[in-house]
């Protein structure tokens, strides 16, 4: 027979077991907003019934199985990647849609320089000696050379700006490896006691998110309940308990452009082989991708470009009779762009006199001609195809960056959405949750009360 | 799906700013009234915009050389129409000094006439336009005719300039030819020479005998004079083929990057409205609690 402190032992264990249920939807709802929060639940299980009466055992109420996490592994191992790719072109596409040096309507412009130079040229060609028309033309090469000079200084700052950046965000994820490293280590211990740390595990994977956004990294659980990070090309950033560091140090080979380095957990520091993910990845794409494929070929028009004018200009002679030295110096293809210069600063020394066997009745005519000179690389590439290239290239390119970044945004918010359904606190869940706690706790009170009643009839009896 | 609380305010956030970059953009391309701004707008326009500004100044400054050549030629062919006439009255002359009724003294007044018309038409050959000569050829700062030896020393070059890309014109009279027929003509100040002198020294015979000369001179001239017409025609044609091949492409770049205003303003009325109804809807999601109606 069951006797009534078998009732009372089994109602204090209940209600303890209702306030667990209370005590959890509390929590939830104070980390309803908090980052990487998954909701819990108390499991509430029933007592084994240790006492038969009769030949049947009587239940001994209920109590607190467990905390768990409402969570889906599926999802949430698509997630990191889902971030990284979304962070990968948000950064590649905001970095390109800040520059502004080849907008078509750019005051300064490269198109109107050139455009002004060759009618500078062609004013001089129709009356070669006004000397108000030859400073006009040297005026109008200078105004050239400067618009060069401007329209790579601004893609070259854009660059070094995106550098800022990947030092940045480099940085950042050598603090979110660490982090990640530490806490493998919190948990680690926590699961001593058989207990799972879902809190840790919250705070771990906020982390982890970061990392993946900020590199793109890719993450591997261990049986240790460990979680190792890896960056693209496997590249071990968090191993158990150790932390790899990023590091960004200027690469002479990339004009001075800072080159990621990787110093893995336990490891000497290396240049990072594989491009990372991430902003990381965004960022460097930007920056040697569109951007810099834009500079080059700035670079490569400059160079041409004054090469076929210092080639005309040195098949003429001066109105004074010496012979037509360069019109534009260049240091070289690289960096073209950036060094041109007029060569000369007296109108006088413009070679606009020509051989009189020659094709032009002058020479100022051969300097116009180059307007329609090939200058190399694809067919028909004339100055003004090259630039009309160079514009609708990086267009291209910022065209493609934001319609990538739209795409992965929309799948990040969508696997986003999809982890918050299923890890996510809903306050009218967590409502009724109290008030199923409140209406077990209420009844059971009862049972105690009943349980009481019982035991003082009983102890009423003479 | 499982909706909670955290869906629904990402969900306000990412659908209001959204919401929010459309009607920005739609209120940038109504102020500006630009479709193309930046490359990624439209990069195979943006492509062409970036060159239009070459393309038109390439256009316009064809012209504008064209126009000043043809200035040119039109002055130029004000001093041939000058020579002209001045030929004109020494041929006059001529045929009215070989006449034998004249006398020794009547042909010196007319000489010295002549020689007054041989200093106006060397003046007129070393016009200057603009500082520098016109029928001195590619040798613009060299006086092409020497008033006292009457030698040519002008450059035999011709003067072009460009009437469409890479097309050119020339743009000068060729004097050598004109005036001092190098291509099998007569030497038009020599033989204005030859009747002063005749004139001043010589007999009746040997007047009459530069008239001849003299025809021919005005025929070279009179044939300069149309050629300078024909370059005249072709430039002004350049003129204008340039500045309407300039519009053309102003025109056209204008066409690949303005926005039609229409289609702007709907844009930009409709983006308003749906952004006033996400922000409408967004606010209604937030006020559904479960909290508001336990008590």
């Amino acid at each position: 027979m069951a006797d009534l402190l078998s009732v009372l032992s089994g109602a204090q264990s209940s209600l303890a077991a209702q306030r667990a249920l209370q005590a959890t939807a509390s929590h939830n709802i104070e980390n309803a907003n908090t980052p990487g929060y998954a909701r819990q639940r108390a499991e509430i299980v029933t007592v084994a019934p240790g006492e038969m009466v009769r030949g049947s055992y009587v239940g001994g109420g209920a109590m607190v199985g467990a905390i768990t996490q409402a969570r889906d592994r599926f999802l949430e191992a698509q997630v990191p990647q889902a971030l990284g790719a979304a962070a990968s072109s948000t950064a590649e596409s905001d970095a390109l849609s800040a520059v502004h040096a080849l907008d078509p309507g750019a005051a300064g412009g490269l198109g109107s320089a050139l455009g002004a130079f060759y009618s500078g040229l062609r004013a001089m060609a129709q009356d070669p000696t006004n000397p108000s028309l030859r400073a006009a033309a040297l005026g109008a090469a200078q105004a050239l050379a400067r618009s060069f000079q401007g329209t790579r200084g601004a893609l070259e700052d854009a660059r070094f700006g995106l550098d800022q950046q990947i030092a940045g965000a480099a940085a950042e994820a050598t603090t979110e490896a660490a982090a990640v490293a530490d806490l493998n280590g919190q948990i680690r211990a926590a699961r001593v006691g058989g207990a799972v740390p879902n809190d840790l595990l919250d705070l771990r994977q906020t982390h982890l998110d970061k990392l993946a956004e900020l590199t793109g990294a890719s993450f591997v659980a261990t049986s240790d309940g460990d979680v190792n990070v890896a960056l693209a090309g496997g590249a071990a950033l968090v191993s158990g308990t150790s932390a790899g560091a990023l590091s960004a140090a200027a690469d002479p080979a990339n004009g001075g452009h800072l080159a990621l380095q990787l110093t893995p957990p336990g490891g000497r520091a290396s240049a990072l082989g594989v491009a990372p993910g991430g902003q990381l990845g965004g960022a460097l794409a930007a920056r040697d991708g569109a951007i810099g494929s834009a500079v080059s070929s700035l670079d490569g028009l400059a160079a041409n470009l004054a090469g076929q004018l210092n080639q005309a200009h040195q098949s003429g002679t001066t109105p004074g009779g010496a012979a037509g030295g360069p019109l534009f110096t260049v240091s070289g293809a690289s960096g073209a762009a950036a060094s041109i210069a007029v060569a000369i600063s007296d109108p006088s020394q413009l070679a606009t006199v020509s051989a009189p066997a020659g094709a032009f009745s002058n020479n100022a005519q051969a300097l116009v001609a180059t307007e329609d000179a090939l200058l190399g690389g694809p067919p028909g590439a004339t100055a003004e195809a090259t630039l009309s290239a160079i514009t609708s290239g990086f267009g291209a390119s910022a065209e493609r960056a934001k319609s990538m970044s739209d795409q992965d945004a929309a799948l990040r918010d969508h696997l986003s959405t999809l982890r918050d359904s299923v890890s996510g606190v809903s306050i009218d869940d967590e409502m009724i949750q109290m008030q199923q706690a409140q209406r077990g706790y209420e009844a059971i009170t009862k049972v105690i009360q009943v349980a009481d009643a019982m035991m003082d009839t009983l102890m009423k009896l003479r | 799906l499982r909706v909670t609380d955290r869906i629904i305010f990402e969900r306000g956030t990412t659908d209001i700013a959204a919401s929010r970059e459309r009607a920005e953009s739609a209120q940038r391309v109504a102020s500006t009234g630009l479709r193309v701004e930046a490359p990624g707008d439209d990069p195979a326009a943006a492509g062409t915009l970036a060159a239009a500004p070459v393309a038109e100044a390439r256009f316009r400054a064809i012209g504008a050389a064209a126009s000043a050549a043809s200035d040119e030629l039109q002055a130029a062919d004000g001093a041939l129409s000058q020579i002209g006439s001045s030929l004109a009255r020494a041929r006059e002359l001529a045929t009215q000094f070989s006449s034998s009724t004249y006398d020794a003294t009547g042909r010196a007044g007319a000489a010295a006439e002549v020689d007054s018309l041989l200093r106006d038409v060397v003046g007129q050959l070393n016009t200057r336009v603009g500082g520098r000569y016109l029928f001195s050829g590619t040798a613009d700062a060299q006086k092409p005719f020497d008033p006292n030896t009457l030698a040519f020393s002008g450059s035999t070059q011709q003067r072009t300039v460009e009437v469409a890309p890479g097309v050119f014109q020339p743009a000068s009279v060729a004097a050598d030819v004109a005036i001092k027929g190098t291509a099998g003509g007569v030497d038009v100040l020599a033989t204005l020479s030859q009747l002063r002198d005749a004139l001043a020294t010589g007999t009746a015979a040997t007047v009459q005998s530069t008239i001849g000369a003299l025809a021919t001179s005005v025929e070279q001239v009179t044939a300069a004079r149309v050629q300078a017409g024909v370059s005249m025609n072709a430039l002004g044609a350049a003129v204008t083929a340039s500045s309407t091949a300039a519009d053309s492409v102003k025109s056209r770049a204008s066409h690949l990057s303005d926005a039609d205003i229409v289609s702007a303003a709907t844009e930009l009325a409709f983006s308003q409205t749906a952004l006033q109804a996400s922000m409408a809807a967004t606010a209604q999601g937030f006020k559904l609690s479960l909290v508001d109606y336990l008590r």
